[in-house]
């Protein structure tokens, strides 16, 4: 719209007037109609591309899986490439990804929500895979929501560590097979929490006063509840009554009127400086800080905390689901995805330890803020291992009662 | 083809009287309704008697129907987030009427013709956006990291990030953005369609404007006004989407609590008397306020015919 392109006409200056505002107007409604039908374009193609797509309105903008930079130089697979995933957030390198082939990928915040989508649907939700941590295997299986695997199928199983292969709710990986485990700790923003937090009692004392309604817990019951279990020395299976009713006592009278958010990404936002601190998981802690250095951000001010003095483990399987219409793709992508070398590549993205022998080797020392993958046996020491039974529905009760008294 | 008129007992008379009942044409609708609304809705009635087969992955048991879901519900920490939710939707709503009201005023009586398609362009565009999208982009703006947050600091109109994101007023903000529209386009129809001429004769009748404001072109503009309040009162109380993403923590509405019910806690009988309770909770609040407004009206009339009874007996 330059000079150049001057139309010279020759009216009353009212008629010039009237000319130019149908112009204007005429312009305004060409652009905003070509700029509709671009969204419109660009809607159905995201979706029939497979971008990641967001449930039950969490605020995470999910794994761009689409994006073609950096395509990894893994070797092509053979036979069947297609299949739907429903997983976490930022839990899969994209480029890793897209070199498999096509994965459509959806996303949950917490099993009990995951579990809740696949009963309900029946075996029709449409998903071929899922990945539900161990602790939640066995109801998950006699519910009758999960295939069981013809571990033939998967040669590259047997690169798995044993210490990370037939666990106690799977005895024989008849359902699952190890994706990666990880821990949970806390994040915080040392401009504003300036005392170091090194228990959890720290955090709930930072919480109450420094971060008073400015910090986020995971968005999930049983991580909510340890907390309290963690910073008091009970173990988070409990399932006696008087603990249950005074961690419910504490988390929502004591804790839960300080809380900003329910969030279980809070490292993936961090650039968006939402939180002062922030209960955390170790590899979400990780691409939170990276993606601060990616936006040439300080990631000094932040600082990352495996929790203390215990803390959980869990590990995350992956799963087929029942009535999956894409097996040869599932055990495809579980064989190509336990190869070392594709491991590697994904522990380098997302930040939890594949379990795989020799994956701590095999990870190159350029890939940064390792200590946050991998942990030590002294830090062994202050896990424990998470479980499904009596007390769940009591945790998922506690943990509505404080999101109400979170919101009152 | 004037050649229209067919003898009685033409070929064409006789396949008139086949013609199926004229009701055949509200089938599509019916059908809609009876197997995507009547019949869901059915289902959440029935499961709210139910009880959840305890450790299991959500299965509902109608071995011994009783009311004792919704027993729970109204003893339990729904009735604090109903409050809340209660809150947010009736003032919303209200913003809603007092911004939406000049706007349409505006642009039924007062904008040029050519603007006017212009205005109502501007208004519709944003729903070619997805819901979650919008709402989502509030994220960024009320973000303390956001441009908003920055550009108000170099201002120097705030010492500090802006901290709305995650708070009430994040959500009354995205509640009223997001329903906004719903308000102006019944108003706009219902005060466009008023002849500017009943407007004119009260004021040659001697009205101020204020007068002619709430004596003609209210009362003419009220099903335009009721038709606004149900169309963003009913979904905004409903709404969990806004409530959940802008509000995070502090944002838990009563759509949240009850897919929290579903799909965290696995119990979807809680969940569907929690529901049948918002229903009835929402139709009871419309009834008061139609009701409130029923008599008011009944009352202004009353004071009004005694005004005149008076100017006549002088």
């Amino acid at each position: 719209m330059s000079d150049n392109n001057e139309v010279r006409i020759l009216t009353t200056p009212q008629g010039a007037m009237n000319l130019r505002n149908e112009m204007s107007r005429r312009g305004f409604l060409m652009v905003s109609a070509g700029a509709g039908m671009a969204a419109f374009l660009a809607a159905c193609g995201s979706s029939s591309k497979s971008a990641a797509t967001t449930t039950g309105g969490s605020t995470t903008s999910g794994a761009g899986v689409s994006s073609t930079s950096a395509a990894s130089t893994a070797a092509p697979v053979a036979g069947a490439k297609t299949f739907n995933l429903y997983t976490w957030a930022e839990y899969d390198d994209p480029a890793l990804m897209e070199s498999f082939g096509n994965i459509t990928i959806d996303i949950f915040n917490s099993n009990e929500e995951a579990v809740a989508k696949l009963a309900g649907a029946k075996g029709t939700s449409g998903y071929d895979m899922v990945v539900p941590t161990g602790g939640y295997i066995p109801q998950m299986a006699d519910a009758g929501l999960l295939e069981t695997l013809d571990l033939s199928r998967i040669p590259n199983f047997k690169n798995l560590d044993v210490a990370y292969t037939n666990q106690a709710w799977d005895q024989g990986n008849k359902y699952s097979v190890c994706k990666n485990f990880g821990t949970t700790g806390w994040i915080y923003d040392t401009q504003i929490v300036t005392t170091e937090i090194k228990t959890w009692n720290d955090f709930i004392t930072a919480c109450q006063t420094v971060a008073k309604g400015n910090c986020s817990v995971l968005d999930t019951a049983p991580n909510l509840c340890g907390v309290y279990f963690w910073a008091n020395g009970i173990n988070w299976t409990t399932e006696k009554a008087d603990e249950l009713d005074a961690c419910e006592k504490f988390i929502v009278e004591k804790l839960a009127p300080n809380l900003k958010a329910f969030d279980s990404y809070p490292g993936i936002n961090l650039t968006k400086g939402d939180y002062a601190l922030s209960q955390v998981w170790n590899g979400d802690a990780r691409q939170g800080l990276l993606k601060l250095v990616e936006a040439g951000k300080d990631p000094k001010r932040y600082k990352w905390g495996m929790g203390a003095p215990k803390t959980e483990i869990f590990m995350d399987n992956w799963c087929i689901v029942k009535g999956a219409k894409n097996l040869d793709a599932s055990y495809n992508f579980m064989n190509f995805i336990l190869d070392p070398v594709n491991s590697a590549k994904d522990v380098a993205f997302h930040g939890y330890n594949t379990g795989l022998v020799g994956i701590e080797k095999l990870v190159p020392d350029t890939v940064t803020l390792q200590d946050m993958i991998w942990i030590t046996a002294d830090q062994q020491k202050q896990l424990e291992t998470g479980a499904v039974n009596s007390a769940q529905d009591r945790l998922v009760a506690i943990y509505n009662k404080a999101k109400a008294a979170a919101g009152k | 083809m004037t050649a229209v008129s067919t003898p009685a007992n033409s070929p064409m008379h006789a396949r008139r009287r086949l013609r199926l009942p004229r009701s055949i044409l509200a089938f599509p609708a019916w059908f809609w309704f009876l197997a995507f609304f009547a019949a869901p809705l059915g289902l959440v009635v029935y499961n709210s008697f139910g009880s959840k087969v305890p450790q299991s992955v959500g299965n509902v048991s109608m071995a011994s129907p009783s009311l004792g879901r919704y027993r729970e519900a109204l003893t339990g920490t729904f009735f604090t987030v109903f409050e809340t939710t209660l809150k947010i939707a009736v003032i919303g709503t209200v913003l809603c009427l007092v911004i939406g009201f000049p706007v349409a005023y505006w642009l039924a009586t007062r904008a040029s013709a050519r603007l006017k398609g212009v205005m109502l362009g501007l208004v519709i565009i944003p729903f070619w956006t997805n819901f979650l999208i919008r709402t989502l982009s509030w994220t960024i703006v009320l973000s303390p990291e956001g441009y908003l947050s920055h550009q108000l600091q170099s201002w120097g109109i705030l010492g500090g990030p802006i901290h709305l994101l995650a708070t009430k007023t994040a959500v009354q903000i995205g509640v009223v953005y997001n329903y906004l529209p719903l308000m102006i386009f019944p108003l706009f129809v219902a005060l466009d369609r008023l002849d500017p001429s009943l407007r004119e004769a009260s004021k040659d009748l001697g009205a101020t404007p204020g007068r002619t404001f709430l004596q003609v072109t209210g009362p003419l503009a009220m099903p335009g006004i009721i038709a606004g309040l149900l169309l963003v009162y009913i979904p905004l109380a409903g709404d969990y989407l806004t409530a959940k993403i802008l509000g995070k923590a502090q944002g838990n509405m009563a759509g949240a609590f009850i897919a929290s019910q579903v799909i965290d806690a696995q119990n979807l009988p809680a969940g569907a008397a929690m529901a049948v309770i918002l229903i009835l909770l929402i139709l009871g609040t419309i009834l008061a306020v139609g009701g409130i407004g029923l008599a008011i009206a009944k009352m202004s009339q009353i004071r009004r015919s005694v005004y005149v009874d008076t100017g006549d007996s002088i």
